[in-house]
């Protein structure tokens, strides 16, 4: 290194200071890329490691856990385990309830309903201002009482609480009163949710949840010193003696089930965060190569005076380390700052569907920032190879004859195009295989295989369109169609990776416009099929998107009292594991479902028909994600986590569903309560007599329930509105990612220009000395982006529309299990790659400007 | 039928900081005058460094003389606009230099028929010009391959056909033989010398050859900017 270093004064630093401009855009570039990679793994990693903490906390000592498959822990099991504890295990039970404040903001906590005897043997409790352990148990019991609440520190400041205070909280519709019996401090248990957590006694908790005597955990803690083999006996014998429905395990496998929920959501954003990174790659090398480009003779002169080919290649790799660390380094902080940003808006949207629990913490997990970093470091190395080398191929004191050198790389054109046929077939057979371990994974090795395989035929498609245009081109548009020819297939070096690089961008623009105009098109459709009652009525859930807690039988009754309300349809569900993958079992009414057909089946087949026999023989019907996941189709049966043990069921269709993709058992109201002796409603569809407003008939409804219950009614307007603002905002963010690899794209189409003007002065001073004007100069190098783009956009095109197939059809179906209709956004389309077009051809004029004030005469001389 | 050029009092100078020479010649050309006849064939010797390349841009409109006049055909080429300066080396003057002359992404015939396609001729009838001039210095075989495929002698005879294509009245040739062998110099100053005077077109062949020199038929010597008597 020590002979690279005088090198790079004059070779790197000083050019820099001069070409300020394209400097900052390459750092940029691939700063984009890597704030990109950054903010969905940190996003993620807060999820998840804010409920990793949660469990944790909850978990505490406990060696084993005892949850529920089905709608809970029946009471009557902790007498089922008594014998442990002649065993010298301790038996905790608890209760958890996701309940909103009431009033404020509507912010939502996490109610942990304990056993305060038993309790502290699992999990810590700190107050604030205690002086001995015996104070902290006294306290501890105060919990005793009904209603009274323990609140951690942070929280009972924010919301100015102290002891004694009085604090409501809202859950299934109904207020409850809870009184502050002692201020924890933030360590040990009060760490759970992220310290939005409120501790009360379990049978407070069960009333908060309208629940009694049903338990959602036990906790085991076992004597210390167990051996292994006697932890795993004791698990078996746990589980003889525990009643149908409920499991015992490690607490760890709860973490594991939240990791696969989140999975198919982190992987599908990770895929689209790596096209930011291959657009910033090819920044890298594009900037690198005007680099080499610029000073050829600059290094032509240090080779002359002694440096070796080595220094020289070490110098060029050097600058890409450096501009990857910078933009690397820039990209991690914007990519932190993005996360943060995010998780209110994606994070909160991920946390909603699959999280039941409060907001995510932002974490900064060191992991996360290091991965994106090395990533961009990297891979600006490894795209600075390519010049690198080239610089390194410079001859001392060279002139260069830069024709013989493309002709080398002609030559490789066929090949090239080979594999490119060779990667597009690869990826029509990546889209047989099915998912892999629940992942779409041969379904992305398709989409970027449609990706390199375009982009290996980008030679070609120039070489080819160059040769079959000219002749009618020079007839159209004159001479300068032949220059903007001669200089496109010149370098095609250069410009064949533009046109990839643009391709690439278009592409993904077009795929995703086509997967998520096709899935929102689904969706709206969908939702005016099934979304068709006049009234949506759920528990006030404060901030929260989901209803938090069931509305009891009174409420419901009530509702079906209000004048001009003909039908009310209670849907109620709960959320059940199958294999250790999480499904919801839910319920309705199907006569009602039967009479209106408002759940369309999958395979077209008439709702009201499949409805009605399913009443009639008892059978279920389950949502197409649950088919696809757990290959279940009709005709089949599926077990259910009776309380009175497994009950199977005889599935009698698949209906399309778009809310929920971990996939949903639902069987009728009747049934469903005699399997899980569950009553109340999650939320419910009011259908109104003919001619009542439901206007009308929401302000009556609510003034019904005024001091009785919270709650939140929605028409059908509002509720379809919000049902697509939801969907509008869970993709926001893919199209700003593609919006950026758009922008990218064209800043390289400038670029590449660039570097043709500055490689072709000499050309350029020569056809003014042919009598070529500055203008038809400039005209030949709008003409060469206008075809450079040109050939961008049908390549993007044809690769994008492929991509989206794969997309809706595979990548989709595999991962989330729907079926989506193919509908693309022409207009969308249309107006986008107008832009782009127009885009390049702005971008254009710099260079063209440039090649135009080529002064020949100064040119010659400097030979 | 050649031009009539006429060079009265010409000096260049550059500027302070000026691209061009080493930084001690501060005036390329420090009052030349001379006339050619058209059809004449007349060359400029001297060393290298004398300003004989100046000269040549100067004469080819690609350059302007801090003062002094150069007169083509009795216009004044100071005095052209852009435009005009533009269909001045398109139809008027044509040049050939030592080096690159050949656009290195287009076939030889390409390049031939380029001034012709500048011009507004149409493709066809551009490249069959093209194709005869080709033939006629030789080429016909090569009008397919890129410079890259040419030896140093085809490609300066490529060049000779692409200045001549267009009909010019002058051929400024700045020392096209300077990097060529002498047989395939000798070639192309043949070639140069036979079809400017079946054309009739007025020839300034730049160069520091003797060799040269002695098929034109008047000589001029320019030594530090100025002409030697």
């Amino acid at each position: 290194m020590s002979r690279t270093r005088p090198l790079l004064a004059p070779l790197l630093l000083r050019p820099f200071r001069e070409d300020r401009g394209r400097f900052v855009l390459t750092v940029a570039g691939i700063a984009v890329g890597v704030a990109t990679m950054a903010a969905i793994l940190l996003a993620n990693a807060s999820v998840l490691s804010s409920f990793t903490a949660t469990v944790d906390v909850v978990a505490g000592k406990a060696g084993l856990t005892v949850l529920a498959d089905g709608p809970g822990i029946p009471e009557e099991t902790l007498e089922r385990l008594a014998w442990l504890r002649m065993k010298g295990v301790a038996i905790v039970p608890a209760v958890s309830v996701t309940v909103a404040l009431a009033g404020g903001e509507g912010d939502v906590l996490e109610l942990l309903g304990i056993d305060p005897v038993t309790d502290p043997s699992v999990r810590d409790y700190r107050f604030v201002a205690e002086t001995a352990d015996e104070t902290s148990l006294e306290k501890l019991f105060g919990v005793f009482r009904a209603g009274a609440v323990l609140v951690p520190a942070p929280l009972a400041e924010r919301l100015g609480l102290g002891p004694g205070a009085e604090l409501g909280v809202l859950s299934g519709g109904a207020a409850h009163r809870l009184r502050v019996a002692g201020v924890l401090r933030m360590e040990g248990a009060a760490r759970a949710a992220a310290g939005s957590v409120l501790f009360a006694d379990l049978a407070t908790a069960q009333e908060v949840l309208g629940r009694e005597g049903f338990l959602d955990r036990i906790d085991l803690v076992l004597p210390a010193g167990l051996a292994d083999a006697d932890r795993t006996a004791l698990e078996a014998s746990v589980r003889d003696s525990l009643p149908p429905g409920v499991t015992v395990g490690r607490p760890e496998r709860r973490t594991e089930t939240v990791d696969r929920m989140v999975r198919s959501f982190r992987v599908n954003l990770t895929a689209l965060g790596l096209v930011a990174f291959l657009v910033g790659t090819y920044f890298v090398y594009n900037t690198l190569s005007i680099s080499v480009l610029r000073r050829r003779s600059d290094i032509g002169t240090v080779r002359a005076l002694g440096a070796s080919a080595r220094s020289v290649f070490l110098v060029f790799l050097a600058e890409g380390a450096a501009l990857g660390a910078l933009g690397g380094a820039l990209g991690v902080a914007l990519g932190a700052l993005l996360a943060r940003v995010a998780l209110a808006a994606v994070g909160g949207t991920a946390t909603d569907f699959y999280l039941p629990q409060a907001a995510p913490v932002f974490t900064l997990a060191p992991s996360a920032l290091a991965t994106s970093f090395l990533a961009g470091l990297g891979t600006s190395i490894l795209s600075a190879l390519a010049p690198a080398v080239e610089a390194a191929q410079v001859e001392p004191a060279s002139t260069l004859r830069h024709g013989s050198v493309e002709a080398s790389r002609r030559r490789a054109v066929g090949p090239l195009a080979l594999g490119g046929v060779a990667a597009l077939a690869l990826a029509a057979l990546a889209t047989r295989p099915g998912p892999v371990d629940g992942l779409p994974l041969f379904g992305f090795a398709s989409v970027f295989l449609v990706i390199a395989g375009v982009s290996l035929l980008a030679p070609l498609a120039v070489v080819t369109v160059a040769r079959l245009a000219d002749g009618p081109a020079v007839r159209l548009l004159g001479v300068e169609a032949r220059i903007a020819r001669a200089n496109l297939t010149g370098s095609l070096s250069r410009t064949a990776v533009a046109v990839a690089a643009l391709s690439m961008g278009i592409s993904m623009m077009v795929a995703v416009a086509f997967m998520v105009g096709s899935f929102r098109a689904t969706v709206v459709d969908w939702v005016s099929q099934t979304l068709k009652a006049d009234l949506f009525v759920a528990p006030e859930s404060g901030r929260s998107q989901r209803a938090l807690g069931r509305l009891p039988e009174e409420a419901i009754r009530l509702v079906e009292a209000v004048p001009g309300v003909a039908s009310v349809d209670p849907f109620l569900s709960f959320e059940a594991t199958r294999d250790g993958a999480p499904y919801t079992i839910g319920s309705g009414r199907f006569d009602l479902v039967a009479a209106h057909g408002d759940l369309p089946m999958a395979d077209g087949s008439d709702t009201r028909e499949v409805l009605a026999r399913a009443l009639a023989r008892g059978e279920a019907v389950v949502s197409e994600p649950y088919s696809v996941k757990f290959g279940v189709k009709a005709g089949d049966t599926v077990t259910l986590p009776a309380l009175d043990g497994p009950v199977a069921l005889r599935v009698a269709g698949v209906y399309r569903d778009y809310s929920n993709d971990r996939g949903t058992v639902t069987i009728d109201r009747a049934l469903f309560r005699r399997l899980f002796r569950m009553d109340g409603a999650g939320s419910l569809a009011v259908r109104l007599e003919p001619g009542v407003a439901p206007e009308e008939a929401r302000r009556r409804l609510l003034s019904a329930a005024e001091g009785r219950f919270a709650l939140r009614v929605q028409t059908n307007a509002v509720l379809r509105e919000a049902a697509l603002a939801l969907f509008d905002r869970t993709f926001a963010v893919t199209w700003a990612l593609e919006a950026v690899a758009i922008a990218v794209a064209v800043l390289g189409v400038f670029s590449t220009l660039l570097a043709l003007v500055l490689e072709r002065r000499r050309e350029i001073a020569l056809l003014r000395v042919l009598g070529a004007s500055a203008a038809r100069v400039a005209r030949a190098v709008r003409l060469e982006a206008a075809a450079l783009s040109s050939l961008g956009v049908v390549l993007g095109v044809a690769a994008g529309a492929a991509m989206g197939i794969v997309l809706v059809h595979v990548v989709n179906r595999q991962s989330f299990g729907w079926t989506i209709r193919t509908d693309v956004p022409w207009l969308f389309l249309a107006g986008a790659l107008a832009l782009v077009l127009l885009a390049t051809l702005a971008a254009a004029s710099r260079p063209a400007r440039l090649a135009a004030s080529t002064d020949p005469a100064a040119v010659l001389k400097e030979e | 039928m050649g031009a009539r050029v006429e060079v009265v009092e010409v000096r260049k100078s550059w500027g302070a900081g000026g691209s061009g020479g080493d930084g001690a010649v501060a005036e390329a050309l420090a009052g030349v005058s001379f006339v050619l006849d058209p059809g004449e064939f007349v060359a400029l010797l001297g060393p290298s460094g004398c300003g004989k390349s100046t000269l040549l841009h100067l004469l080819g409109g690609l350059d302007r003389p801090s003062s002094g006049r150069v007169i083509v055909d009795g216009s004044d080429l100071a005095r052209l606009s852009e435009a005009d300066r533009d269909l001045y080396r398109r139809r008027t003057a044509a040049t050939v230099f030592q080096l690159f002359n050949l656009l290195p992404t287009m076939t030889a015939l390409e390049n031939v028929a380029l001034p012709l396609l500048l011009d507004g001729v149409p493709a066809s009838e551009a490249d069959g010009r093209a194709e005869r001039l080709l033939g006629e210095v030789g080429l016909a075989a090569k009008s397919g391959s890129f410079p890259w495929q040419l030896s140093g002698g085809q490609m300066q005879r490529v060049a000779v056909a692409r200045a001549l294509v267009a009909s010019p009245a002058l051929l400024l040739a700045d020392e096209p033989t300077g990097s060529l062998d002498s047989r395939s110099g000798a070639q192309v100053l043949d070639l140069i010398a036979e079809l400017a005077s079946a054309r009739g077109v007025t020839v300034l062949l730049a160069t520091h050859s003797d060799e040269a020199a002695r098929r034109a038929s008047r000589t001029l010597r320019l030594r530090d900017g100025l002409l030697e008597r």
